[in-house]
C-alpha cells in the first residue's frame, strides 16, 4: 500500500492553522484538498467503503489520553489509549471500528501538540505510575506513518520519560520512519498476528505474515523491543496447524528474548457488528463460530472453544520461550486459570504484571 | 404553500366513475384497516372531503383521501363531495406535500408507507432535501444509509411481506434480514414464517440461523432450505404448530451451536444422575459464561431446609457438577 491510497483530503474549518496539518499536506502534494464545515459530512451511497481513501484533518475536542474501554466483567490490561486519529485503511473483515466508529474517513487529529502537552502533564504528575500507552486501538499505528510521520514526532517525547511505554501496534511494514529515528527507549513495536489463513482471507489489505515478521526482525535488529498480539484468534478449519505456521515464522525471524509481551484475545464484538460484516464482507468466515453473549454483552466464542485456543497457543509459544509476557485480553479469572495455569485475579493484577515487564525491559 | 390562500379549490360532488381510484402517484397508504373508517362514515358521514386534482382529460386523481374513497365504495356510495384542484395550477410536488402533511397531521406512517413516501420523493426533490427536510418529518434520522434501506424496502420486498411489516407482524429488523437474502430464498423463508405463524422474535432467530448455517455449510440458503430437515419437521404427524416450532428451533440450534448444546445436555444429564431431592434445583449460568452455578432450594421452614441441606451434603457424586467439558490445565 503506497501513499497513493489517499484520493482526497478534507479539512475541517481551522485545521490549517496547525503545523501538523501543513506537514501532512506537504507529504500529500497533488492530492485534492477541500474544506468542510464541522459535522457537515453526510454519508452517501458508498458508505460501505467508510471513506477509507479520504483523509480528514480536524482538531480533536476530547481527551487525547483515555483508559482502554475495557469491561468490568473480564480482566483487562489497564492500557491507556493515545487517541491521535480514528479509522484504518486496512479494512480487516472483523474490525470493530466498522461498528464502533460512526463517522467515515481516515481522521487525523491535527491539534496534536496541544493534546500531547496535556498528556505529558498528566504523565509527569504521576512519576511512580507506569503508563502503558498505545495508539493502535482506533487505528493502525503505522499504516499512515509515511503521510503523518507521527512516529518521528512521538518517539523523542516518549523516550525521554521514565514512567511510560509507548506501544505502536500495526499489521503493516511501514517502519522506515521509526528506523530513521535515533530513539529506541520506552518504545514497543508490536505486530498483530494471526494464522496465515486468516491473514489471507480476513486481513486482505494488511501485509502478509512473512513481511510483518521480517519488518519486526528488522526493527529488533535495530534495537527496538517487540510485542505481539494474537488478537482476534479465530476458529477456522485446521486452525491449530495454521497458528503453528505463524509460530514457526516467529521462530524463524524473531529473538524471543526481545519480546516484552504477547497477548492472546479470542474474537469478540458487539452484536451490531454482525450485520455489518455480513453486508461488507459476505465471504468472511469470522461469523461461523459458536458465538454466545458474554457477560459484557459482546459476542464471544463459547468458553471451551476459547480455552482450547488459548491453551494451544500458550503451550506452543512456551515451547518457543518460557518468558514471553503472555497474557489474555479481556478474559475471566477461570479461563486464565484453566489455560495459563495462573490468574492475575483482576485488572489491577494484570496491570502489575505488565508494568513489571516494562521495568524488566526498560528499567 | 397554503391550500386556502395559494391554491384555488372548488368543492362539488364527484361521481366515482370519474375518479382514478388506483393508488396513484400521491398515495401513501399501505396495509391499512378499512373497517374503522367505514364505521366512522356510517356513523357521522364524510367529515373531511377528499382532495382531487382534475386532469386535462376531465378525470380525477386522488391527492388526499384514497382510503376515504375506498371506504365509500365499500359502502356502495356512488358519489361524494370533493375539493378539486386544477392540474394547471398545482405542481406534482405541491400535490405530494398536500397529501403528506394531511397524513402527518392525523396519523403515524407505518414503515412501508415511509418507504413509499421517500421513494416518491426521489423524483420530486434532491436527495439532500429528502435527508434534511423529509426524513425528520417521518421521524427518521437524516442518514443516507437509512434512506437507501427504506427505498429497498419499498422496491424489493414482496407485497405479502410488506403487509406483515405494515401491520406490525414483522419487525423492521426482520425485514432488513430478509432483504439480505435473494428473492427466491426470501419467499421460501417467508413461507416458513407464515406456515409456522412465528412471532417477531422467532422470525429473527429463524432467519439468523438459516443465514448462519448456510454460510457455515457454504451452501446457498435455497439449498439448505431444500433439505428434508425442514419438510420432515413441518410434516411431522401428531405435532401441533407450537410443537413443530420447538422441534425446528431445537434442530437448528444443534446445527448452529453443536458444542454448546452438547455441554448443556451433558450438564443436564449430570444433574439428573444426582437424583436431587424434590424442590432442589441446580442450574448452569447462561452459556456457562459466568463461573458460578446456581442452587435453589424450596422449603417451608427451617426444619425442612436443614433436612434438605443434610441430604444434599451427603449426596454422592456432587463433585461432577461444574463445567461439562474437560478443563485444559
Amino acid at each position: 500500500m503506497s501513499k497513493g491510497f489517499i484520493k482526497k483530503v478534507t479539512m475541517e474549518e481551522g485545521a490549517l492553522q496547525y503545523d501538523f496539518s501543513r506537514k501532512i499536506l506537504k507529504n500529500l502534494r497533488g492530492t485534492p484538498v477541500t474544506e468542510r464545515q464541522p459535522g457537515g459530512e453526510k454519508t452517501g451511497p458508498n458508505d460501505s467503503t467508510m471513506g477509507k481513501d479520504i483523509l480528514h484533518l480536524l482538531p480533536y475536542k476530547g481527551e487525547f489520553l483515555k483508559p482502554c474501554p475495557g469491561t468490568t466483567d473480564y480482566i483487562c490490561c489497564g492500557y491507556q489509549i493515545l487517541n491521535l486519529g480514528t479509522n484504518c485503511p486496512l479494512d480487516c473483515t472483523y474490525c470493530i471500528l466498522q461498528s464502533y466508529i460512526n463517522q467515515p474517513n481516515l481522521r487525523v487529529f491535527v491539534n496534536l501538540d496541544v493534546g500531547l502537552k496535556q498528556v505529558f502533564q498528566q504523565i509527569d504528575k504521576q512519576p511512580d505510575k507506569i503508563f502503558r500507552i498505545g495508539t493502535g486501538e482506533f487505528t493502525d499505528s503505522l499504516a499512515m506513518d509515511p503521510i503523518t510521520r507521527l512516529s518521528e514526532h512521538l518517539l523523542p517525547l516518549f523516550s525521554r520519560r521514565r514512567n511510560v511505554a509507548l506501544e505502536l501496534k500495526t499489521k503493516t511494514t511501514r517502519v522506515e520512519g521509526l528506523l530513521a529515528s535515533k530513539y529506541r527507549d520506552r518504545v514497543v513495536l508490536s505486530w498483530s498476528l494471526n494464522s496465515p489463513y486468516i491473514a489471507r482471507h480476513e486481513e486482505k489489505m494488511a501485509e502478509n505474515l512473512d513481511k510483518r515478521l521480517k519488518a519486526a526482525r528488522r526493527c529488533q535488529s535495530e534495537g527496538f523491543i517487540l510485542g505481539f498480539h494474537f488478537d482476534p484468534l479465530i476458529h477456522h478449519p485446521g486452525w491449530k496447524d495454521e497458528y503453528l505456521k505463524t509460530l514457526d515464522l516467529m521462530d524463524k525471524y524473531i529473538d524471543p528474548k526481545g519480546v516484552i509481551w504477547i497477548s492472546l484475545g479470542s474474537i469478540r464484538f458487539m452484536p451490531g457488528l454482525k450485520p455489518i460484516i455480513r453486508k461488507r464482507h459476505p465471504n468472511s468466515r469470522v461469523l461461523d463460530g459458536e458465538f454466545v453473549t458474554g457477560l459484557d454483552g459482546k459476542m464471544r466464542y463459547f468458553k471451551p472453544i476459547r480455552i482450547d485456543q488459548f491453551g494451544h497457543l500458550r503451550e506452543n509459544l512456551e515451547k518457543w520461550h518460557s518468558s514471553l509476557g503472555l497474557y489474555l485480553c479481556m478474559e475471566s479469572d477461570d479461563v486464565w486459570e484453566s489455560t495459563m495455569g495462573w490468574s492475575p485475579g483482576e485488572t489491577a493484577g494484570l496491570s502489575r504484571y505488565l508494568d513489571k515487564r516494562v521495568v524488566e525491559f526498560f528499567g | 404553500m397554503n391550500i386556502e390562500n395559494d391554491l384555488t379549490s372548488i368543492q362539488y360532488t364527484v361521481d366515482f366513475v370519474d375518479i382514478d381510484d388506483s393508488p396513484g402517484p400521491f398515495c401513501m397508504s399501505f396495509g391499512f384497516e378499512l373497517e374503522p373508517l367505514i364505521q366512522s362514515i356510517q356513523n357521522v358521514g364524510m367529515v373531511n372531503p377528499p382532495l382531487l386534482i382534475q386532469k386535462k382529460s376531465g378525470t380525477y386523481t386522488i391527492i388526499a383521501g384514497y382510503r376515504r374513497i375506498r371506504a365509500l365504495k365499500f359502502l356502495d356510495i356512488k358519489k361524494t363531495p370533493c375539493r378539486i384542484l386544477s392540474e394547471s395550477r398545482v405542481s406534482e410536488l405541491e400535490c405530494f406535500r398536500l397529501n403528506l402533511h394531511d397524513n402527518l397531521a392525523t396519523r403515524v406512517f407505518n414503515e412501508v408507507e415511509k418507504g413509499m413516501v421517500l421513494s416518491r420523493l426521489t423524483s420530486l426533490v434532491s436527495q439532500d432535501q429528502i435527508l434534511n427536510r423529509y426524513m425528520p418529518l417521518l421521524g427518521l434520522p437524516s442518514h443516507s444509509e437509512k434512506f437507501f434501506f427504506y427505498l429497498r424496502l419499498e422496491k424489493e420486498l414482496e407485497k405479502e411481506i410488506k403487509i406483515h411489516l405494515a401491520q406490525g407482524r414483522m419487525s423492521l429488523q426482520v425485514a432488513r434480514l430478509l432483504l439480505e437474502i435473494g428473492r427466491g430464498d426470501r419467499n421460501r423463508v417467508f413461507e416458513l414464517i407464515s406456515a409456522l405463524n412465528l412471532n417477531i422474535n422467532y422470525q429473527k432467530q429463524l432467519i439468523d440461523y438459516i443465514i448462519d448455517i448456510s454460510n457455515i455449510k457454504r451452501i446457498p440458503v435455497s439449498t439448505f432450505l431444500a433439505e428434508n430437515f425442514f419438510s420432515d419437521i413441518l410434516q411431522k404427524e401428531g405435532f401441533n404448530k407450537p410443537q413443530k416450532v420447538k422441534a425446528l428451533f431445537h434442530s437448528l440450534r444443534v446445527l448452529r451451536f453443536p458444542t454448546l448444546v452438547r455441554a448443556e445436555e451433558n450438564f443436564s444429564k449430570n444433574v439428573t444422575r444426582l437424583g436431587l431431592t424434590k424442590g432442589v434445583k441446580v442450574s448452569a449460568p447462561p452459556y456457562f459464561e459466568s463461573p458460578h452455578f446456581r442452587l435453589e432450594i424450596l422449603f417451608r421452614n427451617g426444619t425442612e431446609l436443614k433436612e434438605k441441606l443434610r441430604i444434599l451434603t451427603k449426596k454422592e457424586g456432587l463433585e461432577v457438577l461444574g463445567n461439562p467439558w474437560k478443563e485444559r490445565v
